[in-house]
């Protein structure tokens, strides 16, 4: 008889996700889940809207990455009208993207993976939180708030808003900016990039160090898997646009295609104990469990196209190699794309084609559009099919985290294994979470700090529970 | 004000996260608030799971599970005063377009009907089940302020908190977006409704007057009105103003009807039955309060079955 262990929840967001282990009579995890428990259902939602107001509904899909949302469904738009934006147009966009990757990553490495970093895993939970970490690091905390501040300013003042962006239109961005908000923004691009580069070699130290604190935990965490990134055409790191690549576990290229030949290559299946479907990359007939996001795109790219963040990948390849496996090592990534994201906004702002006509006429002439874009947190795809008369018929979309949920659930499973017999309750809670937090699943538990979430594990056997563990 | 801090206790139930994000996008003032306030429960902040008693508690989202309705319950028993949060928690929001489909409906279409998925079944084995409709969290449990926007611009965040921390009524105006919008309102020649991909629209001149449809006139400002002063039509995202929840035989679809007809040579019937005909679209936000369901015109389940159809 199988026995089945409950944790509810895994996540801050009570009853939105939780982790479940079925186990043999001897107590092995057969099958780990990590379920999500919230369906909002866009796809059917969208069906019979207006096509052009898919750009500002999509944002609301998700508020920590609305930009991705909104950039992706204005590209693949574009692509359903058959139009090509203009130079100043595809500038702005990536601008407004790169503002919106600083406040990404600026608020997942300061705001909530900050308390682990500056008090460890085992820290004392009333300070181990953004109150605490003004008291404790008050020139870190203080600079990479206004670093997150400045990347949403960006964002903001190219889409109009911060959350929930509504400048990218079918056709290019509406509306042009200012002298004022040019020399504006100059100047906030430029203290974004002194800003980095000067937190960027504590916040290193200090991931340094939880790393080296960590090594059982760590140990757990290296999982191989196949990556899935888009690079540009030198191989280099593009956020806003480029070719999907996949790897596999070896480090061997296999494979590069273009959004819109997705189908071919992702194949999406539901999961009885998730509203999330897992997806694989399918390949000559089989079927490969994969990862994306900042650790899965540093080891695809063959480079970045900065000085700084390439220099510090440079350290990164040379001390991981390729691929590197390991989840945890994701926020030294993070640390290396928000290097990229400054010194890129900079690139960008100061680009002499950024200012010139940002707008085509379009005409939807019935037909799909699939387009593509880097989230935070991974490959982010959008497909519409879209009428004549400008309505959606059709809506598909590939979310990033749902592409991570097999290779959580596979760490899941070796990470129970490897500590429930005999574990205390305490130690097997703080790595069943850790193994969830350092695959940054989106707020769910990208928000949670390792070892202070209150969980609550039932083991049952026949349907009675025979153990409980509880952390409050 | 006293020593005592203020005891802010926020939850979320079925929304996107962003309301909490617009709480951070108070940037610098946010240290501000900490000063007055202390933060028992907040999902991207605190551990808490447990609901202190607190003096105000912010709830973002709107009611779709079980979980959502539970907590709301528990939020309400321990929070002095109680503020729906964000278009969501008044209004229903996006997903409130949930109501006019069955759950079955959806989950046939996410799970059985998408191009790249390979199986062919529903979830349903240890997941708790959606409910039949998405609520907004006053149909549930009694609030105390409402602050709808999607999500609210921190300067009505800030003056919301800033008014309950000073103890005295926040200072909300009533005004819709037209009063922050810097476009001009002119009489046209105009006959046709046009969509935002007809052309591009001039920038100085109201968008009404050249036949595009813009929700500004009856939408309440809780943004700061950035959508028409950036080339965009406002989208309702909001939520309407007073005037249009509260006559019942007033209504969105009314009353862009009226002004266009009055702005253009666009016949008031042509403009309602042009936004009937693309309710899911106009009435995105908001369809799911009953404030805008209960009216005695709004036949939306139909209008969007309607607009289905090829």
């Amino acid at each position: 008889m199988s026995t089945t262990i409950k944790i509810d929840p895994v996540t801050r967001i009570e009853g939105h996700a939780r982790i479940l282990l079925d186990c043999d009579e001897n107590g092995k995890i057969e099958e780990a889940f990590f379920c999500v428990n919230e369906l909002r259902g866009f796809e059917r939602i969208l069906v019979g809207m207006q096509a052009h107001t898919l750009p500002q509904v999509t944002a609301r899909i998700c508020g920590v990455c609305p930009t991705a949302h909104h950039l992706v469904a204005a590209k693949a738009l574009d692509n359903a009208c058959g139009v090509t934006i203009p130079e100043a147009a595809t500038l702005l966009r990536e601008y407004m993207y790169m503002g919106h990757v600083i406040h990404s990553h600026a608020l997942s490495l300061f705001v909530l993976a900050g308390p682990d970093l500056v008090f460890g895993l085992q820290g004392d939970p009333i300070k181990q939180n953004i109150v605490g970490m003004v008291e404790a690091e008050p020139e870190l905390t203080k600079k990479g708030l206004r670093l997150r501040s400045l990347g949403q300013k960006i964002n903001e003042t190219i889409g109009g808003r911060g959350i929930h962006p509504v400048t990218a239109v079918a056709g290019g961005i509406s509306f042009s900016l200012s002298d004022g908000q040019f020399q504006r923004l100059r100047e906030l691009t430029a203290e974004a990039v002194i800003l980095a580069k000067e937190l960027s070699g504590r916040l290193k130290s200090l991931l340094m160090r939880l790393f080296d604190d960590n090594p059982r935990l760590l140990a757990n965490l290296n999982v191989p898997s196949w990556y899935v990134g888009t690079v540009a055409t030198d191989g280099k790191l593009n956020l806003y646009d480029g070719r999907i690549r996949a790897m596999d576990e070896s480090g061997v290229i296999k494979t590069e295609f273009v959004a819109d030949q997705y189908i071919h290559f992702l194949a999406e299946r539901a999961v009885s104990h998730s509203y999330a479907k897992e997806v694989y990359v399918d390949f000559e007939g089989h079927e490969h469990m994969y990862r994306v996001g900042t650790l899965a795109r540093l080891n695809v790219v063959d480079g970045l196209t900065t000085p700084l963040a390439q220099a510090e990948f440079e350290q990164f390849r040379a001390n991981f190699g390729r691929p590197c496996h390991n989840a945890v090592i994701q926020m030294y990534a993070k640390l290396i794309e928000l290097l990229y994201a400054c010194e890129r906004a900079a690139q960008l702002i100061n680009d002499p084609g950024l200012r010139g006509e940002n707008r085509v006429p379009v005409q939807f002439k019935g037909g799909r559009g699939v387009a593509h874009i880097e989230a935070p947190r991974g490959t982010l795809i959008h497909d519409y099919e879209i009428d004549e008369k400008g309505i959606v018929r059709a809506a598909n979309m590939i979310i990033a985290t749902q592409q991570n949920t097999a290779a959580i659930n596979k760490s899941l499973k070796e990470g129970a294994n490897a500590l429930l017999q005999g574990a205390e309750d305490e130690k097997m809670l703080n790595a069943l979470e850790f193994v969830v937090r350092c695959y940054d699943p989106c707020l769910a538990c990208s928000t949670h700090a390792i070892g202070r979430m209150a969980l609550a594990v039932e083991v049952r056997r026949d349907g009675r529970i025979i153990r409980e563990l509880r952390r409050n | 004000m006293s020593g005592e801090k203020i005891r802010l206790n926020t939850e979320w139930l079925c929304d996107c996260g962003g309301c909490h994000v617009a709480l951070v996008d108070l940037h610098e003032k946010i240290l501000n608030v900490l000063e007055a306030v202390e933060i028992l429960k907040c999902p991207v902040l605190t551990d808490e799971k447990g609901y202190p008693e607190a003096d105000i508690g912010i709830l973002t989202g709107s009611v779709r599970t079980e979980h959502d309705r539970h907590a709301a319950v528990e939020m309400r028993k321990k929070c002095r005063t109680i503020i729906a949060f964000g278009t969501c928690a008044v209004y229903g929001g996006l997903h409130g377009a949930g109501l006019a489909h069955s759950r079955e409906e959806i989950m046939d279409h996410v799970y059985r009907h998408s191009p790249s998925t390979r199986t062919d079944f529903i979830p349903g084995n240890s997941i708790t089940s959606l409910e039949k409709m998405v609520t907004p969290i006053d149909e549930v449990i009694d609030v105390d302020l409402y602050l709808p926007g999607c999500p609210p611009h921190p300067h009505f965040i800030f003056e919301g908190l800033t008014a309950l921390i000073e103890n005295r009524a926040p200072k909300a105006s009533q005004e819709s977006i037209c009063a922050g919008c810097r476009r001009t309102m002119v009489k046209t020649e105009t006959s046709a409704i046009k969509e935002i991909t007809d052309g591009v629209p001039d920038n100085a001149t109201c968008f009404l007057s050249q036949g595009y449809i813009c929700q500004g006139s009856v939408t309440l400002d809780r943004c700061l009105a950035p959508c028409p002063n950036h080339g965009m039509p406002c989208s309702g995202c909001a939520g309407p103003t007073m005037q249009i929840l509260t006559e019942p035989t007033r209504d969105i679809r009314t009353e862009i009807g009226d002004r266009m007809a009055r702005l253009t040579k666009i016949p008031y019937a042509t403009v309602k039955e042009h936004l009937e005909k693309s309710a899911k679209t106009h009435y995105a936000y908001a369809m799911a309060t009953k404030m805008i369901g209960n009216k005695p015109t709004f036949l939306i389940r139909k209008w969007i079955a309607e607009g289905e159809v090829r």
